[in-house]
């Protein structure tokens, strides 16, 4: 079972939920998996120290008024790392958290160890419009983000309570600040992404709907310099759900491999 | 009481589509249709004018069966040459849905110059599909919305050239020909859904309230709230504050009033504002406190709304002219409401224009004892 911790970064409170002992790896979880500890971040923490927080807005941290654009996240996430005196990690991120993650990777690739990002949104990809998912209701969400539905079911609010719905639409509210027009992508991020000099893992779902391989998976890993892309043949946009033990696998031998290149 | 004539300009219609907003394709709109709506309903704000009404009410909301007036603008251009007397309310222009709000204040400013100073200005925020069809960004909408009314309102009464340094908005040059005719400016009507922060601004600036399709018990909790607020600010609530917008539907009978509200008006909840859930609720659009206060005492979806339920709890008022009469009462005496916004529906135009011929002669005279009075006078800003 996870530790849960409390943080204050720059005046921002962060929960993170951390296990596991090891080289140290932060993971950027995407939108709706704030506080959900699964198999994935479990067979993780098996060989690393895995901290995962909740954004701003998600999960246990509250909303911060300040966080206007997606680089204000990259910037609270560098301030995280100074506050945990983390000199170097392995990032990790999904889908939202990929595109914060990617964005810290331009800023700063000399602290990342490695860099994995799974099936990441957060740039513009010619020929491609991400699906509106805030113009969906709930079914049509699942239908376009998984390949296996059923592994949406972790994701599921335990009940329908004013506290629930409540922290749903919190969650919504923090997305759609930083999301919403641009939909899911910052327009100066594409070319950006030639600066990033940390080794780069890419995962991606054959199936997804939201942001298809091609062309977004291969658009990331043609820009990416140096840049891996691994496909996970049984997922939609949600691999580290739908495939936990095989993502987990593949970002264990990554990071592996960089701490013995070191 | 002041009667105000409100039209949505509907494009009626039937379908089994599950939304009458922002994705309804507009492969359904046949636009030789629309030219006889557009003129029909013209024709009714203009003869509303004739047989009395007080102010003549136009809108906007974008991509739907519900109301086919994106720019309430245009058609208020249309109204102030072809009018002389009435009152021309705009309820509203959507100001965070405008990339330049300056526009607002020109637009509004030609109309009340055009008009001699007919114009009131009503200020909204767009209800919540709007931002799915314009891409405003929902979680900006309360702040852009403070910060346009203020652009707008420091753009009718300071002498430009100035600068504006907003958050969403910027300008080096504020200085809009022609400034309104009225003084200090147009009369500004907030028309809302009862969030406790705008019912504040409002009665802060005395700037009126007007509650549209609203179930009566709600209207009253939400007028003495801003009751309140008016006094917090050191003045009592002119009536003229106080407006409320209902359909109405006066027959012959009582009997013959119900069938056609059934049918005609309830066709505006149903199917006019049958929505996607996820358009009813976009992210950031209301406060958490809001939102909160919301799911408490969750209101019944319109779409999902019986006429037995509207008609007791008041969202219509319906029935021969005695009833009606008797009904009106209800706003005039209990919720002290100045001014009644009503459109009409008879089934057709003609009908239509019959049945503002029987409320303007059996039940408007009831409510005159104010006839000499301006509502506009001292309220609105």
């Amino acid at each position: 079972m996870p530790e849960r911790r409390e943080f204050d970064v720059r005046g921002t409170p962060v929960q993170i939920l951390e296990d596991g002992a090891g080289p140290p790896l932060l993971f950027l979880h995407g939108a709706g998996g704030a506080g959900h500890w699964l198999p994935f971040q479990e067979a993780l923490a098996k060989e690393l120290h895995v901290r995962m927080p909740s954004h701003p807005g998600h999960g246990g941290s509250p909303a911060a008024e300040w966080i206007e654009h997606v680089s204000d996240l990259a910037f609270h996430y560098l301030d995280l790392l100074d506050a945990l005196g983390l000199e170097r990690v392995h990032l990790a991120g999904a889908s939202f958290g990929g595109w914060i993650a990617a964005e810290m990777a331009t800023m700063a690739s000399h602290r990342l160890a490695s860099l994995a990002l799974i099936d990441p949104v957060g740039i513009k990809v010619d020929g491609w419009i991400y699906p509106f998912l805030f113009g969906m209701d709930v079914p049509e969400i699942v239908q376009t983000v998984f390949h296996n539905p059923m592994a949406a079911l972790a994701l599921a609010p335990p009940d329908q309570s004013v506290e629930t719905l409540a922290l749903q639409y919190r969650q919504g509210t923090a997305l759609a600040r930083v999301a919403w027009n641009p939909y899911l992508y910052d327009p100066l991020l594409r070319r950006r992404l030639a600066r990033i000099t940390a080794p780069t893992l890419i995962c991606w779902g054959a199936h997804d709907r939201l942001a298809p391989l091609a062309p977004c998976g291969e658009t990331w890993a043609r820009e990416i310099p140096g840049a891996r892309l691994q496909i996970f043949a049984d997922s939609g946009h949600v691999p580290h759900l739908e495939e936990p033990e095989a993502v987990a696998r593949a970002v264990l031998e990554f990071c592996r491999g960089k701490e013995h290149a070191r | 009481m002041k009667f105000y004539y409100f039209h949505l300009m509907p494009y009626v219609m039937d379908h089994d589509e599950p939304s009458s907003w922002v994705t309804l394709s507009n492969r359904l709109y046949d636009p030789k249709q629309g030219q006889i709506l557009y003129n029909q309903y013209l024709d009714q704000l203009e003869y509303a004018e004739q047989l009395g009404w007080d102010g003549l009410c136009v809108n906007e909301h974008h991509q739907n069966c519900y109301g086919t007036m994106p720019s309430p603008n245009v058609m208020a251009a249309m109204l102030v040459r072809r009018t002389s007397r009435a009152k021309i309310a705009i309820l509203g222009n959507g100001l965070p849905l405008r990339e330049n709000p300056l526009r607002i204040a020109e637009e509004v400013a030609m109309l009340d110059v055009a008009s001699g100073g007919r114009v009131i200005s009503g200020f909204v925020r767009g209800i919540s599909a709007e931002y799915f069809s314009t891409g405003v960004n929902p979680t900006h909408s309360r702040d852009r919305f403070y910060e346009a009314a203020e652009l707008i309102l420091r753009a009718w009464t300071e002498e430009g050239p100035f600068a504006f340094d907003g958050k969403f908005y910027r300008y080096h040059y504020v200085n809009p020909w022609p400034r309104p005719f009225q003084k200090p400016h147009p009369p500004v009507w907030c028309p809302s859904q009862g969030s406790s922060e705008t019912v504040e601004w409002a009665a802060k600036r005395r700037f009126p309230y007007l509650m549209v399709f609203t179930p009566v018990k709600r209207i009253a909790q939400i007028y003495g709230e801003y009751r309140e607020a008016c006094q917090r600010n050191g003045y009592t609530a002119s009536p003229y504050q106080l407006t409320v917008n209902v359909p109405i539907v006066v027959a012959t009978t009582d009997a013959k009033a119900r069938a056609i509200a059934m049918k005609h008006v309830m066709w505006v909840f149903n199917v006019g504002l049958r929505m996607h859930p996820p358009f009813w609720r976009p992210p950031g659009y209301m406060t958490e406190a809001s939102l909160r206060r919301l799911l408490q005492n969750p209101p019944k979806l319109p779409s999902e709304l019986t006429f037995e339920e509207a008609d007791r709890e008041g969202y219509i008022v319906y029935g021969s002219p005695a009833t009606v009469r008797d009904k009106l009462r209800v706003f005039s005496d209990e919720l002290r409401a100045g001014i009644v916004c009503s459109g009409m529906n008879g089934g057709s135009h003609e009908a239509t224009l019959e049945m503002m011929e029987l409320f303007a002669k059996e039940v408007m005279p009831h409510f005159r004892e104010d006839a000499g009075v301006d509502e506009t006078a001292g309220v609105g800003r």
